[in-house]
């Protein structure tokens, strides 16, 4: 009974009450919430290489780490990654368990309704396929009717299947559409192309290629909840990420972590950049 | 040279796992908490004559019974607000306390079924006894029925532990950072796909070496405790 | 008949209930499909689990050795390890390790699909839970009744099977019933495994069309619904089995 007991204070111990006084006067106000607290907390996934993943000690690694820790610091607050999947990251943006969010989320029309995305967009990719080289399709049209694999959740799975005529056979993560592929289970992985070309980088991959043509290129965006979009919070985001485009910033966290330079970033620094120096 | 790289690379990851089932194992416990407490009122409102109190009682229990668990995780997840106001005290609720919220209504169910079943149980005539000598229906239920009950609902209420701890994975469907999940992000992050076999052995080992032991203790103790 | 069905529920998105399965066509497939998928995993996966319990139930109760001995191992590891890391280790580390068969392409074939590996996977969990309820049915066989077939001439191995075994099922039924709902519920997890059932369709439709809410109370009653149709078979058949004079063991 005593360790029940003692279980059951440690863990509302864990719960926390987070000072209350100082965040109640703030009202609505996200970002004066953030700053009181000291504390940014920034949804993040935790199975996509190299953009968000794990460190051993259980911290989180990757370009969109970066990305947040910098926000974070120029908010002048601790960055708290928070682990979020498909099945639950605009849930937890609306209920405040979290109030920005970094996890390759793509901004469609549908997901808007939800929630509202900061805009520049930070990151761009269109969606292809990862093809063992003894597969010399060129076309899409070539490929109607296989299987591929691909992540739950993902935007393009249903496109995918409508348009292109794949089937698709989602998992929950990179690591479990690897494996699948290995054993045959699909003949190609469907993907973000600027993944596969991370993937084509290392010679793990060197017998497979991405002949087809990308398609969709559609931005990824910085999720906040709708009342924040024109608010102080929102517009802050969406001055630093105009600032990162415009020195360079985004460029180089994407050589950092291994990703050759996107066509997008490129474009965006080269709208955005100074006029004078 | 590969081999004892390969080892040491996922004994780095060992302690990330173990903290997620730690996680697996608080969340089991509050559970089993919380189920059992409001499980014995449910089981008492099964047994009540008292067609108001019996049948929403009855209609709770089947209807938790029958919900898949991933379901009911769900719910709580995505319905319980993650910050309440108490009395002006901000309390938040993590994804973990709200798995572990939707886990006590299977589990309370289920024990509410093992508290009907055992004081069915008890033979009819100890009732007739009791009513002969004069106690009411409260006192014979709680001075000679459940006290007999106790030991005979002690076994299923350890299997339905072990079966709720073996069902806490699940909470990482909806995110949180529990054993299984942990496992997944490890092997995600060291993208080489020889560390699935060893990673996913330590995980069944983690569980089999918690569980194993509880049953063995509730056959144990079901052997003491037989009547017959 | 069916426009009208769909203008109703598209009325109904657009004040708030979004079912999509029921006025876009390509997301009433793939939940057709996912139920489908569903009410064959449990179909098969029950039928097998009884098999594998009623099979290892004979054997822990006529032998001692070798036999008997693998199967205590296989009921303690299935029963104390969760069903989703079991599914998880057969469909990719077992999975990974098995020969590759090759197609016309001249790619990798897997011998064995994502479907048969969830259900060998819930077929050995689920069997493990029934051996336990066998074996329990097996033990309120009163003795007397292998003594007297004992003393009528019967075998040891005859009479379990034509006087205790009978007898046994008889007692198994609750037990049992209970096991197979709780396989109706645990078909869920097959989706972790890509298998296109009813909670992967589901993830899917509202990946897409963000009605979480709505879709998993159609998940919840559609599960009511089954487990309530697997006890209810189970009662028809323990009815319909019934022997005159037995009640429900010693226990009452």
């Amino acid at each position: 009974m005593s360790l029940k007991a003692l279980v059951l204070t440690a863990a509302l111990a864990a719960i926390g009450f987070s000072a209350s006084a100082q965040a109640q006067s703030c009202g609505d106000d996200t970002l004066c919430k953030v700053k009181a607290a000291g504390v940014l907390k920034i949804g993040t996934k935790d199975d996509y290489v190299p953009w968000s993943y794990r460190a051993p000690d259980g911290g989180f690694k990757g370009m969109e780490v970066d990305i947040g820790t910098k926000i974070a610091e120029t908010l002048g607050v601790k960055a708290e990654f928070v682990k979020v999947t498909s099945a639950n990251r605009f849930e937890f943006l609306a209920q405040g368990q979290i109030d920005l969010m970094i996890a390759s989320a793509s901004d469609t029309a549908e997901r808007r309704k939800v929630v509202s995305f900061v805009h520049p967009n930070y990151y761009s990719s269109g969606y292809t396929l990862l093809l063992p080289k003894a597969v010399t399709a060129t076309e899409w049209s070539q490929l109607s009717g296989q299987t591929v694999c691909a992540v739950q959740g993902a935007w393009y799975n249903k496109p995918a299947q409508e348009e292109l005529g794949l089937k698709v056979q989602a998992f929950a993560g990179t690591a479990e559409t690897e494996a699948a592929m290995t054993q045959g289970r699909c003949i190609a992985l469907l993907e973000d192309d600027n993944q596969i070309n991370v993937r084509l980088s290392n010679p793990k991959w060197a017998d497979y290629h991405k002949p087809l043509p990308s398609q969709a290129d559609t931005p990824w965006g910085m999720a906040v909840r709708q009342s924040d979009h024109a608010a102080p919070f929102g517009l802050a985001i969406a001055g630093m990420i105009a600032e990162m485009h415009r020195d360079g910033s985004l460029l180089e966290m994407e050589k950092a972590h291994g990703i050759a330079n996107s066509a997008f970033l490129i474009k965006m620094h080269e709208a955005l950049k100074d006029h004078i120096n | 040279m590969n081999q004892s790289n390969l080892l040491a690379q996922i004994l780095e990851w060992m302690p990330f796992v173990l903290q997620g089932f730690v996680l697996n194992i608080l969340m089991s416990v509050l559970a089993i908490a919380i189920g059992t407490t409001v499980g014995t009122f449910l089981g008492f409102g099964q047994i009540s004559p008292n067609i108001l109190i019996g049948a929403p009682a009855k209609l709770a229990t089947q209807l938790f019974r029958n919900a898949p668990w991933l379901v009911l995780l769900f719910y709580c997840i995505f319905l319980m607000p993650y910050q309440v106001n108490i009395g002006g005290v901000m309390i938040q609720l993590p994804s973990w306390l709200r798995a572990t919220i939707g886990f006590s209504f299977p589990v309370a169910a289920n024990f509410s079924e093992i508290v009907r079943g055992s004081v069915n149980s008890v033979p009819r005539g100890q009732w007739e006894a009791a009513e002969a000598l004069g106690y009411s229906r409260r006192a014979t239920l709680f001075r000679i029925i459940l006290p007999q009950c106790v030991t005979r609902m002690v076994p299923p209420w350890m299997n339905l532990y072990a079966l709720l701890l073996t069902a806490t994975p699940l909470s990482m469907i909806v995110g949180v950072e529990e054993a299984l999940g942990r496992t997944q992000a490890a092997v995600q992050a060291q993208s080489d796909s020889r560390v699935l076999i060893p990673m996913y052995l330590a995980l069944l080992a983690m569980f089999f070496l918690y569980t194993w032991p509880i049953n063995r203790l509730s056959l144990m103790l079901e052997r003491r405790f037989r009547t017959k | 008949m069916i426009t009208n069905i769909q203008t109703f529920f598209q009325d109904l998105a657009s004040s708030g209930i979004n079912l999509t399965i029921f006025y876009d066509a390509f997301d009433f497939d793939r939940f057709i499909t996912g139920l489908g998928n569903t009410l064959l995993l449990i179909l098969v996966s029950a039928f097998l689990s009884i098999v594998i319990g009623a099979g290892c139930a004979a054997i822990l109760t006529l032998s001692n050795g070798f036999a008997a001995a693998i199967v205590r191992g296989y009921i303690a590891l299935f029963r104390n390890t969760p069903l989703i890391v079991q599914m998880y280790f057969f469909y990719f580390a077992i999975g990974s390790i098995m020969p590759v068969g090759r197609n016309e392409l001249g790619l990798p074939q897997p011998l064995i699909s994502s479907f048969s590996w969830a259900v060998l996977s819930l077929s050995l969990y689920s069997g493990a839970f029934n051996t336990e309820t066998f074996r329990a049915g097996i033990g309120a066989v009163h003795n007397s009744y292998e003594e007297a077939a004992l003393a009528l001439g019967y075998g040891k191995r005859q009479a379990f099977f034509s006087v205790t075994a009978p007898l046994a099922l008889r007692f198994s039924f609750a037990s049992l019933a209970n096991n197979l709902v709780d396989l109706t519920k645990a078909t869920t997890v097959a989706y972790a495994v890509g298998v296109a059932e009813l909670l992967y369709v589901s993830n899917q439709i509202w990946s897409d069309s963000l009605n979480t809410i709505e879709m998993m109370n159609v998940m919840l009653v559609i599960y009511l619904v089954l487990t309530g149709a697997v006890v209810f078979i189970i009662n028809r058949v323990e009815a319909a089995m019934r022997l005159p004079g037995f009640g429900l063991g010693d226990g009452q």
